[in-house]
């Protein structure tokens, strides 16, 4: 014991007998230190207003995109957000499973008779339309395979830009598309929408592999008639169809609470048995599939055609979206749509988005920022003169440079202040490449 | 400067060998090294289990070397998992105290080399642990109990000179002081910012999760915290408010590692802070728990007034001296800048400013042929990862890095070097996004370096957001 307190009891302030000098140094650098530190104080005006000050009442907004402060109605919530956009992906998901099953049909009937072609276009056109504005609510079930609750469905209906014209064309030879499965099983790249999409609108006799390729140079190809390969295509194209008619019943099971039930898993996080371990992980989920509107739509539907990123040429309007149909424009106008659902919410802003959330929050100028930059963008595609991009970037690329400003606006505000508002992760998708 | 060895020291000399010299028990530091050397292999297993060292060394295309050591490249992907490997087993020597110099060194090493793989993966807590580790590397600490001292008996002893004690002591409170230092800004302190952002996204949490929205909550944690980093080290110190203030330590870093995810720095910081308990706290400790005695100490040995000095004595002062007072200049370097650490990052690095700042950012890289006008717009996932390019985009000298390779590639495939400008909005603490960067300025002409970078652009003069109070359930 004696040597224990030997050890312990050493006098107090022990630490500072190192002499005036130290002493000294020390408050000196304390002094410097609480200086340094007011200076910064100082260094913000602390009478300007917040940003969002005007929102300072915003613990009893509305209900609506934008609504007023002081209204006194409820309270958005994190939760109720998370309910809107669940209810909102499953009418999404249930008009798209009906869309497919009339494309399916169609194609069916367009396999049986040339003349009902148009109509299965028709129908492939009403799909995708509703495809697209789903395109950015690919979590849960439809998202990329390392995300939570994921199934990867959303390849499986449409795996652009991952389509390979040449391997369909490969299986157009082979009629690989005749296996019973082949709509649900094949490789991603050669079924879906996309597939579809040439299948269906492509009448040329050519094809996209090199002449190297066994059906050029064995001569399966050329041996085909014009009429044998049209027969073949609606052949291929009814396959497919029933694939993706397949694929979104599959899609929509999952969330339906009746069957997957993946739509409980998505409104009750934290709960057990839900992929998401935390409310704020299943906002993340959310937050994550939006920006589709950075890779897909920025990036690959618009700045790569225009010849702005990863294009050797002028301009490469071989990777506009849609070559076939040609309906480029409306599918970035649909992609638009669809992340204003999840922005100021379902039927026309009317329901629960994150806009609300935000002025919840009291960042009421962040969610008018950007719920203006949507409609502008929304505004910029219906200003392009026409339907194909590829056309538009050829004959006024100024119209298609506007768009991809517009939707650069948008998704700067989505990586800088939406994220740090509502502290959000940014998406690991985003180490994909596509090059 | 120095003495030869046997001379002996008078005046003031005497009185800090006496203070640095002096023999303590061998307990305490025994103890921490046991606990930093198994943190070292916890930390290292992690990074192995949870697939980090291929996310972090492995995968990414490019690296983002810290400025003077570009020459610096990861080892291949077998090699880095071995390494990582060896980390484990060298941290749970320095751990037991088997082959401990061997080990120490080595761990210093490997653990440092991987640090200055990439920029990106620097974290306040990271660096601190090769600092300590540096200095147990000057450390006897396998003297007592530990496998050398049981394998050499020469090598024993009970006791440990008290500078070694006080070393550690000075880098522990360094953190904790430059730390709470950094948080007298009026972001931290008038806004209640980034816990305000931070906390009102937590309040799906049960019990506090209600709380978490309110804004006074985010002011009083904020003040506290600040409070808390500024003043623990001087309750640590004083022997009469130890063990409370060792509490309010544990009650501190248990609620930041329950409320954000920062990794093993809790747990660090925890093990760190017992450099201030006495040199004998594991025998109070085992004896506490044991309900008796505690068993005796090696005796405290004052300094023998006429003991000579050892070898170079003076040289090793004035070395550790200068060590100490590195680190107290260092942390300060930013307000040679003036401006905002917080938006230009000048002096952020090996400061401590921990857990200060919100910031996300936006970079393209606008890349222009001087030759034939052409533009192209270069994203920066082109060379990063996610992990990466969310880390990147808010360090201006990390952008101007990755300007420069942008350039390089250019160069190399188009045979002239281009003029390379960034759009980099940045949010810092939820204030409306503005530029980092001077968009009309030639990143690939800027040098990086120590000089104030001209080519950042004035810190924004908004102040940060207030959020509201928002639940996550439905009202």
């Amino acid at each position: 014991m004696q040597n224990h307190s030997q050890v312990s009891a050493r006098p107090p302030r022990r630490w500072l007998r190192g002499g005036s000098v130290a002493r000294t140094l020390l408050g000196g650098l304390f002094a410097i230190g609480l200086v340094a530190g007011c200076e910064r104080i100082a260094f913000y005006s602390t009478s300007q207003k917040a940003p969002d000050s005007n929102a300072s009442s915003s613990s009893t907004t509305t209900g609506g995109s934008t609504g007023d402060q002081d209204s006194g109605a409820t309270a958005v919530t994190r939760a109720m957000l998370l309910d809107a956009i669940a209810t909102c992906n499953l009418d999404l998901l249930d008009e798209f499973q009906k869309a497919a099953q009339e494309l399916d049909a169609a194609a069916a009937e367009a396999k049986q008779d040339p003349a009902a072609r148009p109509k299965a276009q028709a129908a492939w056109t009403k799909a995708i339309d509703i495809w697209q504005r789903a395109e950015p609510f690919a979590f849960g079930p439809a998202g990329p395979t390392n995300t939570p609750g994921s199934q990867g469905l959303r390849d499986t209906i449409y795996s652009w830009p991952l389509v390979s014209r040449c391997l369909v064309e490969q299986n157009i030879v082979s009629k690989a598309y005749e296996a019973p499965t082949f709509g649900t099983t094949a490789l991603i790249n050669m079924r879906g929408l996309a597939a579809a999409e040439y299948l269906l609108f492509y009448t040329g006799t050519d094809n996209a592999c090199s002449p190297a390729s066994a059906i050029n140079s064995s001569g399966s190809w050329a041996a085909l008639s014009a009429d044998e390969l049209a027969a073949r295509k609606a052949a291929y194209a009814s396959s497919v169809s029933t694939g993706v008619a397949a694929m979104a019943g599959k899609l929509l099971a999952a969330w339906r609470p009746d069957e997957g039930n993946f739509d409980a898993q998505f409104r009750n996080p934290g709960k057990s048995g839900s992929a998401y371990t935390t409310e704020q992980m299943a906002l993340n989920a959310v937050s994550d599939a939006m920006f589709h509107m950075e890779v897909h739509v920025k990036d690959q539907k618009l700045a790569r055609p225009l010849g702005i990123m990863n294009c050797e040429a002028a301009t490469c309007p071989e990777a506009v979206e849609s070559r076939f149909a040609g309906r480029s424009r409306t599918h970035v106008r649909n992609n638009l749509v669809g992340f204003r659902m999840l922005m100021s919410g379902c039927n026309d802003g009317e329901g629960v988005g994150f806009d609300d959330v935000l002025v919840s929050l009291g960042a009421t100028a962040l969610a008018e920022k950007m719920s203006a930059d949507v409609n502008g963008a929304i505004t910029a595609a219906d200003a392009i003169p026409v339907e194909d991009l590829a056309q538009a970037i050829a004959q006024n690329p100024e119209s298609v440079e506007q768009l991809h400003a517009a939707v650069k606006r948008i998704t700067d505000s989505l990586k800088t202040e939406f994220v740090t508002v509502l502290d959000l992760e940014l998406p690991k998708l985003l180490e994909g490449d596509n090059d | 400067m120095t003495e030869r060895a046997g001379a002996v020291p008078s005046g003031r000399l005497a009185r800090l060998a006496s203070l640095l010299l002096r023999e303590e028990d061998a307990a305490a530091l025994a103890a921490f090294r046991f606990c930093f050397g198994l943190l070292g292999c916890v930390s290292a297993i992690r990074f192995l289990a949870y697939g980090w060292v291929d996310e972090f060394f492995v995968t990414p295309r490019f690296f983002l070397s810290y400025w003077g050591f570009d020459w610096l490249t990861p080892l291949s992907a077998r090699g880095m998992h071995a390494l990582f490997v060896a980390l484990a087993v060298v941290s749970a020597c320095v751990a037991v105290g088997f082959l401990y110099r061997a080990a120490i060194v080595l761990f210093f090493l490997g653990f440092t080399y991987v640090q200055l793989i990439d920029v990106t993966n620097y974290l306040n807590h990271y660096y601190l642990v090769s600092l300590i580790a540096l200095l147990l590397s000057l450390m006897p600490l396998h003297r007592a109990y530990s496998v050398d001292a049981w394998l050499f008996p020469r090598l024993r002893s009970a006791t440990l000179p008290a500078w070694c004690t006080h070393l550690l002591r000075f880098q522990v409170g360094a953190v904790y002081f430059f730390a709470g230092l950094a948080k007298v800004n009026s972001d931290w302190l008038l806004h209640a910012q980034p816990l305000n952002i931070w906390l009102s996204s937590r309040s799906y949490l049960p019990v506090v999760g209600p709380l978490l929205g309110e804004r006074w909550v985010a002011y009083a944690m904020s003040w506290a915290g600040c409070l808390f980093d500024l003043t623990i080290v001087a309750f640590l110190l004083m022997p009469r408010t130890r063990v409370a203030a060792y509490a309010v330590v544990l009650f501190f870093h248990a609620v930041t590692k329950l409320l954000f995810p920062i990794g093993m720095f809790p747990a660090i910081m925890v093990v760190a802070a017992l450099v201030f308990f006495s040199p004998s706290w594991p025998r109070n400790l085992v004896a506490f728990f044991r309900r008796r005695a505690p068993a005796p100490a090696a005796p405290a040995l004052p300094r023998p007034a006429d003991a000579p000095l050892p070898a170079l004595f003076g040289a090793r002062v004035v070395i550790a001296a200068c060590y100490c007072a590195f680190h107290l200049l260092w942390p300060l370097r930013t307000h040679l800048y003036g401006g905002n650490v917080l938006w230009h990052e000048q002096g952020m690095r090996f400061s401590w400013r921990v857990m200060l700042r919100e910031k996300n950012g936006s970079v393209t890289y606008l890349v222009t042929n001087p030759r034939t006008g052409r533009k192209q717009e270069v994203t920066p996932r082109k060379y990063l990862n996610g992990r990466q390019e969310r880390d990147f985009s808010t360090q201006p000298d990390l952008i101007l890095r990755l300007a420069h390779e942008i350039a390089r590639d250019f160069e190399a495939r188009e045979d002239v070097r281009p003029v390379v400008r960034a759009h980099a909005p940045v949010s810092l603490n939820g204030r409306p996004a503005e530029l980092l960067i001077d968009p009309t300025v030639d990143l690939a002409s800027m040098s990086d370096g120590l000089a104030k970078a001209t080519w950042i652009r004035p810190v924004p003069e908004t102040p940060p957001i207030h959020l509201e109070s928002l639940a996550w359930h439905r009202p």
